[in-house]
């Protein structure tokens, strides 16, 4: 029964979807808001990256939006994972495999170049393709790598939350400062300087600092949260277990009814 | 006016810090939410005072429609005020264990407020992924196995309807090329076709997961049933109010013609009689309120698809109502867990919960004078006078579903006050935190009663404000248009 309403939805759906891909006349939709932007733009902030202007300026809130949407995700998952770690950290932890030295070395080799490229990408994100949610996913990679080449090395999960504390904070309080001189909250600080140099485009790089360090410090702090119980996985296993047990035993009760 | 960033602003900081501030200090961890909250609630209601007539702000600076804008509003302050109230209501004081669900009520506190002001469509949608994502961390707060099952459902369809919603949102972007609330309403005429009303379709299922909208509130009897009955009375008293907010805002300033409204109508009536059929049948407490949440909701969406200010007053009463009613009921379920046959004799133990109990159930009915009756008998009015076939089978659903409702919620009545063993119910002397806050409701609604001229005339000029839709577009694009901006939108008139 269930199975046939959710195929009459899909198939639904997918008509309804197909109609409405029928009527587009392609090309042709309009770009109020697009163009509009696109002439302003650069005038207005001095980014030469102009999604950054979108990103940061005429969509702020949106971006603040984003990554309280990643925190929270991430606070969802550790208090999840807690109580399944704090059932397992009785247990002692079973031997680790070494994986050898090529895999260990190249890790740390890989770390400094990783880094690097994560840090340019967020500095230039203002010039240049790019910005802190792509240059954050990249340090975060490079802190999660030697953690797959080399499992059960530990994280230092107290660091990572302040510095994902503070880059969030320093966010708000950005656009705070803002509201405190007379301005909109988020509205762009200390002028535009010279479109296409490092120092341009305002507080738009300190914005995007902080969302690169947030986004890196929390996506390697989520996925180091991801790692370190699944040395014991049949504690996970049995959890999950009688959670489907559980939910059987409902949908029995539910038809009985 | 700008100040009312706040109360986006300041939740979000305070979570984004309370991890560092908790292995600080743990005191601190406990008193900063609430101070917070108490902030928000005093921005929110200090410019409620003042507010003369609707006003626009401008986030970031930019004019919308290119950028973001807040709409303040008596409804969308009001809504403002309501939620720092009603999280310090529901606010886990007792909680020793850690911080984290302090963040996510923090995080939803913040959500919810930008989703009350926000007049963009896609910053709405970032709130509201922000507000789901949190919803799902505090279902499965409890860390129970039955409450992961059930919030694993619960995000495969918020999953769902997050996807849909963004298709709808999407499709009014190529119909429209804009996103704020107002712009689109000034081209309104754009979305009068086939792929406009599929995009408010997709829009209402979408957002109408959290508003426990006819197909896709399977979530709601297993997520209230299994979380701690403080979340549940969160999610199914405020964060669903929200999520009708703004469905109707959309309503009123976009879509204009009988078919969106007849859209809603429908969705409505299928909500109401099956919410409030699958409440008759079943025979546990928790799960009995759940579906008839479903119903109520399926009432409230009924009355917002009545034409005019009539339909816009009904639902707001029949919002607030069960925004004051609901909570009340599930924190009573704290100690009458289980199937309602065991609630023999309940109210020997705790006479003041079963007080409480028949105050709720006999308001909910629609009992005068209780202040329900006053919001039915606005619904009820306003369906006689829309004169429609569609609505008059509306009355019949609603009455209908009104004697179901009186014969379930009285039987359990009946069950409450029989004689029966004491020693079930020993429990409730020990944890009276719950009951005195269901008391704080109860008390809320008993003054309702005797404020009601007041309260109706407030009502009227709220919802003659919320359902003009021209006073919308002009407060917000009376921020001055962008010359560029001015120049298409004369073209494409």
């Amino acid at each position: 029964m269930r199975n046939i309403s959710a195929l009459v939805f899909a198939s639904g759906l997918a008509f309804l979807l197909l109609v409405i891909t029928w009527q587009f006349i392609l090309g042709g939709a309009p770009m109020l808001i697009g163009e509009a932007i696109l002439q302003q733009a650069a005038e207005e902030l001095g980014a030469a990256n102009l999604v950054t202007s979108v990103v940061l300026g005429y969509r702020g809130i949106d971006t603040l939006g984003e990554i309280a949407i990643l925190f929270t995700a991430s606070t969802a998952t550790s208090l999840v994972l807690s109580s399944i770690a704090e059932k397992t950290s009785a247990k002692s932890k079973p031997g680790l495999r070494d994986d050898g030295t090529i895999l260990a070395s190249s890790a740390s080799l890989f770390f400094p170049l990783l880094m690097t490229i994560g840090l340019y990408i967020i500095l230039h994100g203002h010039l240049t393709p790019g910005g802190g949610f792509q240059g954050g996913v990249i340090l975060a990679a490079a802190f999660f790598l030697p953690l797959l080449a080399v499992p059960g090395r530990g994280v230092n999960h107290s660091g990572l939350a302040l510095v994902e504390g503070f880059a969030g904070a320093s966010f708000i309080v950005i656009g705070i400062i803002a509201l405190f001189q007379g301005k909109a909250f988020l509205q762009p600080l200390f002028g535009h300087g010279e479109m296409g140099s490092l120092l341009s485009a305002g507080s738009l790089p300190l914005l995007y600092i902080a969302v690169g360090l947030k986004v890196g410090a929390e996506l390697s702090g989520l996925l180091a949260n991801l790692a370190e119980p699944s040395g014991n996985g049949d504690e996970t296993l049995s959890a999950t277990e009688s959670a489907s047990t559980e939910q059987t035993s409902m949908q029995a009760e539910k038809t009985k009814s | 006016m700008n100040n009312i960033a706040f109360n986006v602003a300041l939740p979000l900081l305070t979570a984004f810090l309370l991890p560092i501030i908790s292995s600080g200090s743990k005191s601190a961890t406990r008193f900063v939410g609430p101070f917070v909250l108490l902030a928000m609630l005093w921005f929110a209601l200090a410019y409620f005072n003042v507010l003369q007539h609707p006003v626009a702000i401008a986030l970031g600076g930019f004019l919308p429609p290119l950028g973001i804008s807040f709409h303040l509003d008596n409804l969308s302050l009001l809504m403002a005020a309501l939620i720092p109230l009603m999280m310090l209501l529901l606010w886990p004081y007792n909680n020793r264990e850690g911080f984290r669900e302090e963040s996510l009520l923090l995080l939803l506190a913040g959500a919810a407020s930008g989703l009350a002001l926000s007049g963009d469509l896609f910053n709405i949608y970032v709130f509201y992924e922000l507000l789901s994502v949190a919803s799902f961390g505090l279902a499965a707060a409890n860390r129970t196995a039955a409450a992961f099952a059930a919030t694993f459902r619960y995000v495969i369809i918020s999953g769902l309807g997050t996807v849909l919603a963004l298709t709808g949102i999407a499709l009014i972007y190529t119909q429209t090329g804009t996103l704020n609330l107002a712009h689109i309403g000034l081209l309104a005429s754009q979305l009068n076709n086939p792929v406009g009303l599929s995009a408010f379709a997709l829009i209402v299922i979408g957002i109408g997961v959290k508003a426990e909208i006819f197909p896709v509130n399977g979530w709601v009897p297993e997520v209230y049933s299994t979380a701690s009955p403080r979340i549940s009375a969160l999610l199914a008293g405020l964060i669903s109010k929200l999520a009708v907010l703004v469905i109707i805002r959309l309503l009123v300033v976009a879509y204009q013609g009988s078919q969106a409204l007849t859209l809603l109508l429908v969705l409505g009536m299928l909500g109401i009689i099956w919410g409030e059929l699958s409440a008759w049948h079943s025979k546990d407490l928790k799960r009995m309120f759940s579906f008839s949440s479903i119903g109520q909701l399926g009432m409230v969406l009924v009355a917002f698809s009545i034409p005019g200010d009539a339909g816009m007053a009904a639902g707001i009463a029949m919002m607030l109502h069960h925004l004051v009613v609901k909570p009340g009921m599930f924190l009573l379920t704290e100690n009458w867990n289980g199937p309602i046959k065991k609630l023999k004799g309940a109210a020997t133990s705790s006479p003041l919960a079963a007080f409480l109990f028949m105050l709720f159930a006999l308001s909910m009915i629609g009992v005068p004078p209780l202040p329900g009756f006053w919001a039915k008998l606005l619904l009820v009015t306003g369906l006689v006078e829309a004169n429609a076939p569609l609505y008059i089978i509306a009355l019949v659903v609603l009455l209908t579903a009104t004697v179901i409702e009186a014969h379930y919620l009285m039987s359990t009545a009946l069950k409450i006050f029989s004689r029966g063993k004491k020693k079930h119910f020993k429990k409730l002397l020990q944890t009276p935190f719950n009951l005195t806050i269901a008391t704080i409701f109860g008390a809320v609604l008993l003054a309702a009663l005797f404020t009601l001229t007041p309260l109706g005339n407030k009502l009227n000029q709220i919802a003659t404000e919320s359902s003009d839709r021209s006073l919308y577009i002009k407060t917000t694009l009376s921020l001055k248009l962008p010359p560029q901006v001015k120049q298409q939108v004369s073209k494409v008139q």
